[in-house]
């Protein structure tokens, strides 16, 4: 292996003189490995002796026994084998026998050189190839030996019969002659015959004597000559070390440990670039800061940042999420601070968050809130605007649920819940005016057409008219001729009437009775025609009647849901109804749905139209306003959430611009709500001026009443109207009282 | 394998592009986690020990369209996983792992062994550079990686919830690493003790980083923590703070890993082993071995004082050839110790700090105040403070400093010891020409940069309180009493040490510095009557202004105390506010009122504040009423 090892290595060397150290270093490693090895066998021999002396001799002894039986079944067998080829030969024929008595003779002609060696030199051929021939073969001397003549049958039997010896001569073939069979060869022949052994003097059965000496001996040392393959370099071996001759010079096998680099180096250079986005392309989103601690963190807080006993027992009572997650603490002197419990698990959910949730760039507004609010024209500016209380109605016993100002400005209508009508002089305050209607008031309407001053108020089920009397003499009459029931004229004709104008029993006017409770009345602009509302009146809800004629009528087969309030059209023949969350614009003369406003509310409370009439504010229970703007759109153009509670009612001026809500929150809000007559600028609103006064009245039980649907009043401001010319605004509340707001 | 991350990665990128023309649509750009894995092949554990090492985060789709409760990743992050050395490298080990357990299995020892020593190793380096392209990327990075590794270096290395003991070893030491260096620098701005842990703020490389680092007290490992996820962190966050640290040590011009001085790191002072190597040995003052010999070894002769001089001179040496001359020194000394005659040590002291007092060049206004606040002051350190995080700030802040332990370089009856920190209810034998103060004021000076009078932090008394230097007192709303007193001792301080700009030795500044603190001191109680009669002076005025009408000063706590019945019910005036807040439309109403509420609580929160600092002075007062 050695002598292997070094051509490869002289090989190597030869080749290239750089690998010269490696290939000296894997020499020594692999002698290393040899010595090893031998080590090794050295170490396994000895413990394979002491196996052995551990060992009890009985055992030794008995494996010596097995193997003397071994040695004597080995006899047996060669004696076998040579018994069957004798007893091969004698059955092969007598034509054999001489045969093989001639090769014993030349076994045993070993000896002795002198017997005679077979004359024939042809060899083992078959015989056949000279039986045409005259000669058998040829002697060593290359001459031909010739065949015997042949006996006649006579000659022979007479030559058998004389030759007593004959039964023992043997013809042989190969030499042509007959041999004699000597008598021991004889004897031998019988023996095999009867299965003995062939020789008489060989003892099959001699007792065995082991020359080895076993004492002292683990087993037999081989004598057995070294093989050759001990000499020569092994095949496998050089094709080994060429292999790793190999994997060493390609670097597959590195023989000293890789040097330690150093585990960190420079990595960055002195570029101070910073970069926004990642190696994925993807903007780098960092991971936000931990928030600095403040003072309550300290180990030794101020004292107003501890909390008191009955604080921290009062965490106790808050949501678990509400409650402060770390309660600070005061430690007189820093060697009493021990180890926060929680530290290792804080910065574990830090690790959690980090790697875990997702993360967003998220705008944060750090900004003031107020630069959030829109930038608004000075009230001052849009003056004038009611602003301070300059008078106050006072004489109504119930809360004031309506008002209505004359159109000349003069008078002001009241409705109350005590079930009085009163008519004030605006100027002064002065109660002109009362009617006991005998049943709660809820809405009054003033006609606005100056030259019929009417009032319609709806008490209870009934539309009652009156002549409040404030007009000349001429008026007077008038007033007196619309107000006198015509005899029903109307009754040759097969219908009966949809409403009854009666005459009011107690006052001078006309009573119009319904089969519901009336909330709403209001007058067309020209006065003739006015409209009832009955939200409870199912399709009955909504009546029209015409003053002049005495007649009513009802426009619509049926309502989409509760009417709220119905309000004419200034100027075209158009009727707004509001139902609990839209408002229907009904084109009167084509008698179709022209519009249908979509609110957004909850419910509707009130709705008042802007003089022009293509702007609608309306007024809700989620305290909402909305302005809409019909020519833009039919969703509101824009929606206030001004009162904290119900907005009960909303007007519009007639010439200025501006509009106004009452709520139950006892405000009335006044805006400046300027709508251009350019098309393309959208109106202006402006808030002005919350308006206070007003107390708190007491909400009247719903429901108590028979009547299911007994409208309650609201506890705050019920109603407000503007003044038609002046920029003043009348408010009644629920507390009995009616104020008038001027500039 | 290979073959099939192709695939994958050209079905994401024909998904990509199969959208709407112009822009992908959310299914295309992101993808749910389970399908996550399943592209990868890996499982679950695996895939968060990636997303950890490679920084890859969940996003959130405009529109979840797989579900609300999903967790969505970018399909681009996935993309960027697949590509991944190290998802090959875990393959890999995963394989290598088995052979290891069939060689067990088949009590092939020797197979086994020789396995388990050649397993395949990977580095996080690459990961380091593609997340952190530059180094102001990666310090940006740091507040995370440090409080983690200051965490793991408090770490007891424990077999049950698998923290290796190289970790904490590693962690240890890098975390000291960082410290030397910003001891080195001064860079050290604000320290805050709180409950949970000692905040240090420290500004490198214009980057500010602020990283906790607990007490330094036994941790209790709690149960309901997965190590697995802090170990993975733990171990990108070393390899992190490894390559910061070689950078920094690199921009000093000092070789990275610092050589510690076997002796002190034997000693447990590994801390100022560091400090001492990265000084460049001229700080080295021998250790207390034995008191004895250290006084025979304390004089070392002139020419060694000479040489180091010179060594100082050349600044650009590299530390190893500082360490092997530290040790020459010390061989040196040990020759010389033989010969010398002894004189004492305080000239090493000082030589130290005349060393430290050089101008350097390229210093900000900032530093230099650092550098110069403890100059020619001299600690002592109980056993029973922090030992480690007090030298760090009273190096950081140009103190020099001794403890009572092994190593440390002057013992405690060292003459020129200023002041000594203690922490213990009573001290038995006191010297009286250094002061015995607590902890706290070393934290309180070096977040003020001033001296304070040491009067209230004295040995065995409660300290005034310690209040967080990263609260900004005005824009809270609330300024604690200590807060004003220290402001106005800030004033004072710079008043007086205004009109002598011309004074460039460090010394006479400290001089002045320690002079005014004590002046300050006496003036305190005058300051506080002049104080008192200010406000008495303003409240009146207030009143008679009140009474005319106008605003006054402190509106809110003077209404506070005036009795109801004498204030006149405000004019109800139209807020304009809420007029405006009519108009707004919900989206913004609803942000208005968001940010109202937030701003509603921050006042209600200093309100109850106010109200208890206002009944803790009560108390106080009665308290002291009581007592006369």
């Amino acid at each position: 292996m050695a002598a292997s090892d070094d051509d490869a290595l002289q090989v190597l060397s030869g080749d290239d003189q750089d690998d010269g150290a490696y290939s000296s270093d894997f020499e020594e490693e692999e002698a290393d490995s040899g010595e090893e090895e031998a080590d090794l066998d050295e170490e396994e021999g000895d413990f394979d002796d002491e196996d052995e002396e551990d060992e009890d001799s009985d055992e030794e002894d008995g494996a010596a026994d097995g193997n003397v039986e071994a040695n004597d079944s080995a006899n047996h067998e060669e004696i076998r084998e040579a018994l069957l080829d004798y007893i091969g030969n004698g059955n092969a024929g007598a034509d054999g026998d001489e045969e093989s008595d001639d090769r014993e003779a030349a076994d045993e002609s070993d000896s002795s050189e002198d017997e005679a060696p077979p004359r024939n030199t042809v060899g083992e051929i078959p015989l056949e190839f000279y039986k045409d021939e005259e000669h058998i073969g040829y002697d060593r001397a290359g001459r031909k030996l010739k065949k015997q003549a042949r006996k006649d049958q006579l000659d022979s039997f007479l030559d058998r019969s004389d030759d007593p010896k004959d039964w023992h001569k043997v013809y042989d073939e190969y030499n042509d002659e007959y041999v004699e069979l000597t008598k021991e060869e004889m004897g031998m022949i019988s023996r095999i015959r009867q299965g003995k052994l062939p020789h008489a003097e060989v003892d099959a059965y001699q007792p065995y004597v082991d020359w080895f000496d076993w004492d002292g001996k683990g087993h037999p040392l081989s004598n057995a000559p070294e093989p050759k393959r001990r000499f020569i370099p092994s095949k496998w071996e050089a094709k080994k070390v060429v292999k790793l001759v190999r994997a060493l010079r390609k670097g597959w096998i590195k023989l000293d440990k890789p040097k330690e680099k150093p585990r960190f180096y420079l990595m960055w250079g002195d570029d101070l670039k910073v970069n926004e986005k990642t190696a994925n392309g993807l903007a780098y989103i960092p991971a936000p800061k931990a928030k600095l601690p403040g003072h309550e963190e300290s180990y030794n807080p101020p004292v107003e940042y501890i909390p008191s006993e009955e604080e921290i027992n009062s965490y106790q009572l808050m949501y678990e999420e509400d409650r402060p997650k770390f309660i600070p603490k005061k430690f007189d002197s820093l060697r009493h601070v021990p180890a926060y419990a929680e530290f290792i698990k804080e910065i574990f959910e830090r690790c959690l968050d980090l790697y875990l949730c997702p993360r967003t760039r998220k705008k944060r507004l750090n900004i003031d809130p107020d630069s959030l609010l829109p930038k608004l024209p000075k009230p001052k500016d849009l003056q004038p605007y009611p602003t301070t209380c300059f008078l106050e109605y006072k004489g109504h016993t119930g809360a004031v649920s309506s008002i209505s100002a004359d159109p000349t400005g003069e008078w002001l209508l009241s409705g109350s819940r005590d079930g009085t009508v009163r008519v004030w002089e605006v100027q002064t305050g002065r109660c002109k005016k009362v009617w006991d209607m005998g049943g709660s008031v809820f809405c009054v309407a003033w006609n606005p057409n100056p030259a019929l001053p009417v009032v319609a108020i709806a008490v209870s089920n009934d539309v009652v008219l009156l002549d409040p009397e404030v007009g000349d003499e001429e008026v007077q009459l008038n007033i007196a001729k619309l107000l006198a029931v015509q005899p029903s004229t109307s009754e040759p004709t097969e219908n009966t009437p949809l409403i009854g104008w009666k005459r009011h029993d107690k006052l001078r006017g006309i009573q119009l009775s319904h089969q519901q409770n009336v909330v709403r009345v209001s007058w067309h602009n020209k006065g003739d025609y006015f409209v009832s509302v009955s939200p409870d009146g199912n399709n009955r809800a909504v009546l029209v009647h015409q003053l002049s004629k005495q007649q009513s009528q009802n426009p619509f087969r049926k309502h989409h849901g509760r009417v709220a309030d119905v309000l004419f059209h200034p100027a075209r023949p158009f009727m707004f109804v509001a139902t609990k969350m839209h408002v229907r614009v009904y084109n009167l003369a084509k008698q179709e749905l022209s519009k249908k406003l979509i609110t957004g509310l909850q419910e509707i409370s009130s709705m008042a139209l802007h003089s022009g009439g293509d702007n609608l504010i309306l007024g809700s229970k989620g305290a909402k306003l909305c302005w809409f703007d019909m020519d833009l759109s039919v969703k509101p153009y824009k929606t206030i959430k001004n009162h904290k509670e119900d907005i009960n009612a909303v007007a519009f001026h007639k010439s200025y611009p501006l509009f106004a809500s009452c709520s139950d929150d006892l405000s009335t809000h006044v805006f400046h709500g300027m709508v251009y007559s350019d098309l393309m600028q959208n109106p202006l609103i402006v808030p002005l001026k919350i308006l206070h006064g007003h107390q708190k009245g007491e909400r009247s039980p719903s429901g108590s009443s028979m009547l299911q649907s007994y409208p309650a009043t609201s506890p705050g401001v019920s109603d407000i109207k503007f003044h038609p010319t002046q920029p003043w605004l009348f408010t009644a509340g629920a507390d009995s009282v009616i104020k008038l707001f001027c500039n | 394998m290979v073959k099939q991350v192709k695939n994958a990665v050209k079905a994401a990128k024909r998904k990509l592009h199969t959208g709407r023309r112009g822009n992908p649509g959310n299914a295309a750009k992101y993808i749910t986690r389970n399908k996550a894995l399943n592209r990868l092949q890996i499982k679950l554990p695996e895939f968060r020990r990636l997303c950890i090492l490679k920084g890859i985060h969940p996003r959130e789709p405009k529109k979840k369209f797989e579900g609300q409760n999903k967790t969505y990743y970018h399909v681009k992050d996935i993309n960027f996983l697949l590509h991944e050395p190290l998802l090959e490298k875990s393959r890999e080990i995963r394989a290598y792992e088995k052979k290891i357990t069939k060689a067990r299995a088949k009590y092939n020892t020797d197979l086994a062994h020789r396995l388990q020593n050649n397993r395949p190793s990977f580095t996080l380096d690459h990961l380091v550079k593609e997340r952190y392209p530059s180094f102001i990327d990666a310090v940006r990075d740091l507040e995370d990686p440090l409080t983690m590794i200051h965490l793991f270096a408090t770490l007891p290395a424990d077999t049950t919830h698998s923290v290796p003991f190289e970790r904490v070893h590693s962690c240890r030491r890098l975390s000291l690493e960082w410290q030397a260096y910003v001891t080195r620098t001064h860079s050290l701005r604000k320290i805050f003790v709180s409950v949970k842990g000692i905040y240090y703020q420290v500004e490198v490389s214009g980057q500010k980083i602020t990283y906790l680092t607990p007490h330094v007290l036994n941790q209790v490992l709690p149960e309901d923590v997965d190590f697995r996820v802090m170990l993975t962190f733990a171990e990108f966050y070393e390899t992190l703070l490894g390559f910061v640290n070689f950078k920094l040590y690199h921009s000093l011009g000092l070789n990275y890993p610092p050589v510690l001085d076997p002796r002190l790191e034997q000693a447990a002072a590994e801390l100022y082993a560091l400090m001492k190597d990265l000084a460049g040995g001229t700080t080295s003052a021998p250790l207390l071995e034995d008191a004895s010999a250290k006084e025979d070894d304390a004089p070392v002769s002139v020419d060694e004082q000479q040489s180091l001089m010179e060594a100082e001179n050349k600044e650009k040496r590299i530390a190893e050839s500082q360490a092997r001359l530290a040790s020459l020194q010390d061989r040196l000394k040990q020759i010389e110790k033989e010969k010398e005659k002894p004189q004492d040590v305080p000239v090493q002291v000082k030589t130290e700090a005349m060393d430290v007092d050089d101008v350097i060049e390229d210093e900000d206004l900032e530093t230099r105040t650092c550098r110069r606040l403890f100059q020619n002051l001299t600690f002592f350190l109980g056993r029973e403070v922090p030992r480690e995080s007090l030298l760090f700030v009273i190096r950081s802040f140009g103190g020099a400093v001794s403890w009572d332990g092994d190593g440390a370089p002057f013992p405690e009856n060292d003459e020129v010891i200023t002041h000594q920190i203690v922490d213990r209810p009573t001290q038995g034998h006191k010297f009286l020409s250094r002061h015995y103060v607590q902890p706290q004021w070393v934290y309180d000076c070096a977040n003020n940069r001033i001296l304070l009078p040491t009067e209230p932090y004295l040995l065995g008394r409660i300290p005034p309180p310690h209040l967080s230097p990263f609260v900004d007192n005005e824009a809270e709303g609330h300024v604690p009493e200590y807060a004003d007193t220290i402001k106005r001792l800030r004033l004072a301080a710079n008043q007086q040490l205004a009109p002598l700009p011309g004074s460039e030795s460090g010394i006479d500044e400290g001089e002045l510095l320690v002079a005014a603190a004590a002046r300050r001191r006496e003036d305190l109680e005058a300051e506080k009557e002049r104080e008192l009669a200010a406000m008495e002076k303003s409240y009146a005025e207030d009143l008679r202004r009140e009474l005319a009408g106008k605003s006054f000063s402190g509106e809110e706590e003077a209404l506070a105390d005036v009795p109801e019945s004498e204030v006149l019910p405000p004019p109800k005036e139209d807020d304009p506010k809420d007029m405006a807040k009519m108009m707004l439309s919900r989206n913004k109403r609803n942000l208005y009122q968001a940010m109202e509420m937030s701003n509603t609580k921050k006042k209600e929160e200093v309100k109850l504040i106010k109200e208890r600092k206002r009944k803790a002075d009560e108390k106080e007062r009665k308290k002291k009423t009581r007592t006369m």
